[in-house]
């Protein structure tokens, strides 16, 4: 895959690494020349010097051949115009901006962008995450929000510990993908039956998360 | 409010527009970071003045009300700025006549499928006059 990473020091420096190591080929863009110069010095990789939300600095580099445009800006108008730039212009086909306003990120989707990423807003959902480690549940979500990973521990009081799967009517718009139990993974099948402590990997759509929830806690 | 008209960013060409419509008696308000720039809007004006970041959706919604503008225009100082603002208030906010500004006339593409957009580029204009005059002269 081709990636073109647009500004960003030691975060492009990071990705950069990260993917030259998982075999894809990096575009590097930075406005900035002192920039410029700390990655080719400490990562001997060519950058094109220029704002990347211009349209000739992005064609000198090549964008129009990347798959994947990743914005690293300071302001958050500048990713949106150097994405709309890459997807418009260009025809990338999936961009990603990085967004320092975590109200931004809802309305960048609103806006096209394919993903927005802010720091701010991925801490808020760890700490959101962990609050619910203490209701034994965790969630994972993929593609933009719209499937989620559950994960669930099984406590005795619960109505479906003890049951084989077959004998619970397990919602049919969720599905247990796995059973992580005594330091091993189990596919399952109907015959299974779930014990207390077994940590249930659930795959739902994201509306259907609280039902799933609900029936899984459900106790006896 | 009725017949509301939002400016966004308050240069010469904001202020001057927000006090034309003000005289014209639509109701106005203008949003701009800094305070100061509202002395360049003709005295007495008769709409609002709104100080803050015009990016911020809580103050476009609360402070400027722009879910129920009939027209906003879009005139800081930065191009991006610009872009952001012309997409967020026709694809988020919806509202019927947007009208924004751009030194750079390659944005053009940028806009061009949005409901509502139109798009001014004051570098085009001149360079059109002056290629005008210039023929009148020859």
């Amino acid at each position: 895959m081709r990636i073109a990473i647009a500004n960003g020091t030691f975060q492009a420096a990071y990705l950069f690494d990260i993917f030259k190591k998982a075999g894809h080929r990096v575009i590097l863009i930075n406005s900035s020349r002192d920039d410029a110069n700390y990655l080719l010095r400490t990562k001997h990789a060519k950058v094109f010097v220029g704002n990347p939300w211009s349209r000739h600095v992005l064609e000198d580099a090549g964008v129009a051949s990347a798959d994947l445009f990743i914005s690293l800006c300071d302001e958050d108008t500048d990713n949106f115009a150097s994405c709309l730039v890459a997807k418009k212009v260009f025809g990338v086909r999936r961009v990603i901006s990085l967004v320092k306003n975590p109200q931004s990120v809802e309305i960048f989707r609103k806006l096209g962008i394919d993903s927005a990423i802010s720091s701010t807003y991925l801490v808020g959902q760890s700490i959101m995450n962990e609050s619910s480690v203490e209701s034994i549940i965790k969630t994972l979500s993929l593609e933009n929000d719209k499937i989620v990973l559950l994960e669930a521990t099984i406590l005795p009081r619960q109505k479906i510990a003890h049951k084989k799967i077959m004998d619970i009517s397990f919602p049919k718009f969720a599905a247990i993908a796995a059973i992580y139990r005594n330091y091993s993974v189990i596919i399952p099948n109907g015959q299974v039956e779930l014990y207390p402590k077994d940590k249930l990997l659930i795959v739902c759509g994201k509306e259907d998360e609280e039902k799933v929830l609900a029936y899984v806690r459900d106790e006896a | 409010m009725k017949n509301k008209t939002v400016i966004l960013g308050c240069g010469r060409l904001g202020a001057s527009l927000a006090s034309y419509a003000a005289n014209k008696g639509l109701n106005v308000i203008v949003v701009d970071s800094s305070k100061d720039s509202f002395d360049r809007l003709e005295e007495p004006f008769s709409g609002f003045t709104v100080t803050g970041d015009a990016t911020d959706t809580n103050l476009l919604e609360k402070e400027a009300y722009i879910q129920t503008a009939q027209e906003v225009i879009v005139t800081t100082g930065n191009d991006n700025v610009n872009l952001y603002l012309a997409h967020l208030c026709s694809l988020v906010y919806k509202v019927p006549r947007i009208i924004v500004r751009f030194d750079d006339p390659k944005y053009e593409i940028l806009i061009k499928d949005l409901e509502g957009v139109s798009a001014v580029y004051p570098f085009q204009l001149s360079y059109e006059s002056i290629v005008k005059l210039g023929e009148a002269e020859e």
